[in-house]
């Protein structure tokens, strides 16, 4: 069988595998998310974002052209099936060290494991979400570059790269509804 | 194998944004046979332009499909890869200064570079012309710094909060700026959409609020006014037995590569910006014309010209709210004007929202990795105040071997050698490298303690934006490929439009000037062409 089509299996079944069996990674995004910023909700659509981002990756896609140059850079292999590894290992390391799996142990328990899992990873910046090194680190990439991040962290309805009128942008934004009132 | 050969009265070799111009002109003005030639596919269709702006974003995928040819690695800082129906200006930025009266006589009043053939007072009306056609909206500057004949034809684009704030600042440091003028819908123009702030201008607009090339071809093949071939690389122009006036072109249809493709007319307008002419012509030598087509003076692919830039970050004491509308800026041509016999250090000036210095980040001022909430309280902390991006862009007076060549070790699938790119200051321009970039540095540090801020970092593209040349125009044939119209000095029937003929960069983005550049073509083309509901029309 062509390694392609392995890799493409793979990486299906790693979709599959995190549409119907989540449990883990939500459990990773209550502890590397601003969970009492985003609220139970807010986490869960934060994953599902994160989950659909790793659904619609296409490896080998032709990347926007850059100035200044006849190179063309095409997407790199999928990261789900490295990144369902390093779920996996968190499950791991907890049943080690707790003898239970991730999801059911205390937030606190959980973000040791998950500084334990990065240390000596390069830190010095947020990553791209396909190049990141760890799966926390791709989950913390792919919702900081969301417009509701920009928005919670200004505490302001900018609406980065949405629709929005023009008639509208002289105006400073208008303050951010609390989660109660979202 | 197959010769087929496609007649007609003009024939336009490449689609891009200068093509589109003088394509729009003669089908308004006359009733000219047009036929474009294109060596790239037809471009997305509006339609599906949300889709690829998603996968852009979500991925940085390429929203343009293939929008090149394959095998096209080049050697030298190629301005972009893509070869498609609209060219370039499909994921331009839309931006559109013109340059000032001092561009066009650089040589008279500074003793610098090269003087154009024509002035900016001639070139007026053709940027109003493309600003009109295109749809340009824009905000009139102070007079004295901004002159133009007519107004815009659209409102600016309203500065955002951030820029209004921005817009104090700079005026504390003794500058006037103003709103970009942009190809960008502030209402509703040309039957295209508003701009919604999609604020991804450049690499795509969702709605069609940015103008791009693909609009005029699309309308111009409704109304029946052109045809447009598609997927056809021209590799020669071919001289008649004379030697005096083009032929035809020959090409390579891509669907059927074994059937060569003749392109027969009266007129033929070399439209493919300033690297894939200038190679067209240099590949087009032959007998009569040994050294290329337009080449007697030895200056087809010569003196390739362009703008560096100094850029720097400045932070202030501002709260702002970045991603209202990152890319639109201010702009100030206080900088470009410049009196005569003065040094010439010359720039245009622009400032932009920004998030640099103020975005999340993983490790607190420690190195401790923060998790949670820790990290958005601490980006919370750190947005307090607020972030200008200063840009300035300086022309660089180019050297005669700055310049395209036909490259012997890279050849395309049809065995053509590829172009080689090589871009050099002249000696002059070199000098006055290090005083313009200090004398920007300064300007930079002058604005952030205007506004109790301090800049972050500056640096220094060394790539030249905005690249053009490589046909200039002038009046003498020795020195010049064409003249102020456009028209080749060997043959009378070949005109190079827009980018390629330009003498010189400025310090200004330059699109909208190779497009009025195109039209004043087109003005002379059409007088060789029945006119529009005219005799013999």
């Amino acid at each position: 069988m062509p390694l392609a089509v392995i890799v493409r299996r793979a990486h299906a079944a790693t979709v599959e595998h995190l549409q119907t069996d989540p449990a883990t990674l939500d459990a990773l995004a209550e502890v590397v998310l601003p969970a009492a910023a985003l609220g139970r909700a807010g986490i869960a659509k934060a994953t599902k974002a994160f989950r659909d981002w790793g659904a619609g990756y296409r490896e080998n896609a032709e990347l926007v052209h850059g100035y200044g140059t006849s190179r063309l850079r095409a997407t790199g292999p999928t990261p789900l099936t490295r990144w369902a590894k390093q779920l996996d290992d968190l499950d791991a390391a907890a049943q080690s060290a707790y003898r239970k799996p991730f999801r059911t142990i205390a937030a606190a328990e959980r973000a040791a494991i998950v500084r334990a899992a990065l240390a000596g990873q390069r830190l010095d910046r947020m990553p791209g979400v396909g190049d990141a090194s760890h799966v926390a680190l791709a989950l913390l990439a792919h919702f900081y570059e969301t417009s509701d991040a920009a928005d919670l962290c200004y505490e302001a309805q900018i609406g980065k790269n949405q629709c929005r009128p023009l008639a509208a942008s002289p105006r400073k934004p208008l303050p951010l509804l609390k989660v109660s009132e979202r | 194998m197959t010769r087929r050969a496609v007649e007609s009265d003009v024939c336009i070799v490449g689609s891009g944004i200068s093509a589109a111009m003088v394509a729009e002109r003669l089908a308004r003005t006359t009733s000219a046979s047009i036929v474009v030639v294109e060596a790239g596919d037809e471009t997305v269709p509006l339609a599906e332009r949300p889709a690829m702006r998603d996968r852009a974003m979500r991925y940085g995928e390429n929203p343009w499909g293939r929008d090149h040819l394959d095998g096209y690695e080049v050697e030298g800082p190629l301005q972009s890869r893509s070869m498609q129906v609209g060219g370039l200006a499909m994921h331009w930025g839309g931006v559109t200064p013109r340059f000032s009266p001092e561009d066009f006589r650089q040589r008279s009043l500074f003793g610098v570079g090269t003087d154009w053939p024509i002035s900016y007072e001639e070139l007026d009306p053709f940027y109003q012309e493309a600003e009109e056609v295109m749809g340009v909206a824009g905000e009139q500057g102070p007079p004295a710094l901004d002159p133009r004949g007519r107004p815009f034809p659209m409102p600016p684009i309203s500065l955002t909060y951030n820029l209004e704030q921005l817009k104090s600042w700079v005026t504390k440091a003794g500058i006037a700026m103003w709103s970009q003028p942009s190809a960008k819908n502030s209402v509703p123009y040309g039957g295209r959409a508003q701009c919604c702030r999609n604020d991804t201008c450049s690499p795509i607009c969702p709605i069609g609020a940015k103008y791009s090339p693909d609009f005029t071809w699309n309308a111009l093949r409704r109304g029946g006014s052109l045809r447009l071939v598609p997927r056809t690389l021209v590799r020669r122009l071919v001289l008649d037995p004379t030697g005096k006036e083009i032929s035809h072109a020959v090409a390579v249809d891509r669907d059927r590569p074994n059937d060569p493709v003749e392109f027969h007319a009266k007129l033929f307008v070399v439209a493919a910006g300033y690297t894939w002419s200038s190679h067209l012509l240099l590949l087009s030598a032959q007998r009569g014309a040994p050294n290329g087509i337009a080449n007697s003076s030895g200056h087809v692919g010569k003196y390739l010209t362009g703008h560096r830039n100094v850029q720097g970050f400045v932070d202030l004491p501002l709260r702002l709210y970045p991603g209202m509308n990152e890319q639109h800026s201010l702009v100030t041509k206080q900088f470009m004007r410049l009196e005569a016999g003065r040094k010439y250090i010359r720039h245009d000036l622009r400032v932009w929202e920004s998030s640099v210095g103020k975005t999340p980040r993983l490790v607190d001022d420690t190195g401790a990795l923060m998790l949670g909430d820790a990290i958005l309280d601490d980006w919370r902390k750190r947005t307090r105040t607020g972030t200008a991006r200063v840009r300035a862009y300086y022309d660089v007076i180019p050297d005669r071997s700055s310049e395209l060549t036909l490259d012997p070790s890279r050849k395309n699938a049809w065995g053509d050698p590829l172009p080689k790119l090589a871009f050099r200051d002249a000696p002059e321009s070199a000098e006055l490298r290090g005083p313009t970039e200090d004398s920007i540095r300064s300007l930079f540090a002058a604005m952030a303690k205007a506004g109790d801020g301090k800049v972050l970092r500056t640096s220094v593209d060394n790539f030249q934006d905005h690249p053009a040349g490589g046909c200039r125009m002038g009046s003498e044939p020795s020195t010049s490929v064409v003249d102020s119209w456009g028209r080749s000095h060997d043959h009378a029937n070949l005109f190079v439009v827009g980018a390629p003929t330009s003498v010189s960069g400025s310090c200004a983005n330059a699109t909208l000037t190779f497009c009025a550049l195109a039209l004043r073509s087109a003005h002379e083309l059409e007088r060789a062409l029945p006119k529009r509901g005219g005799a013999g029309s």
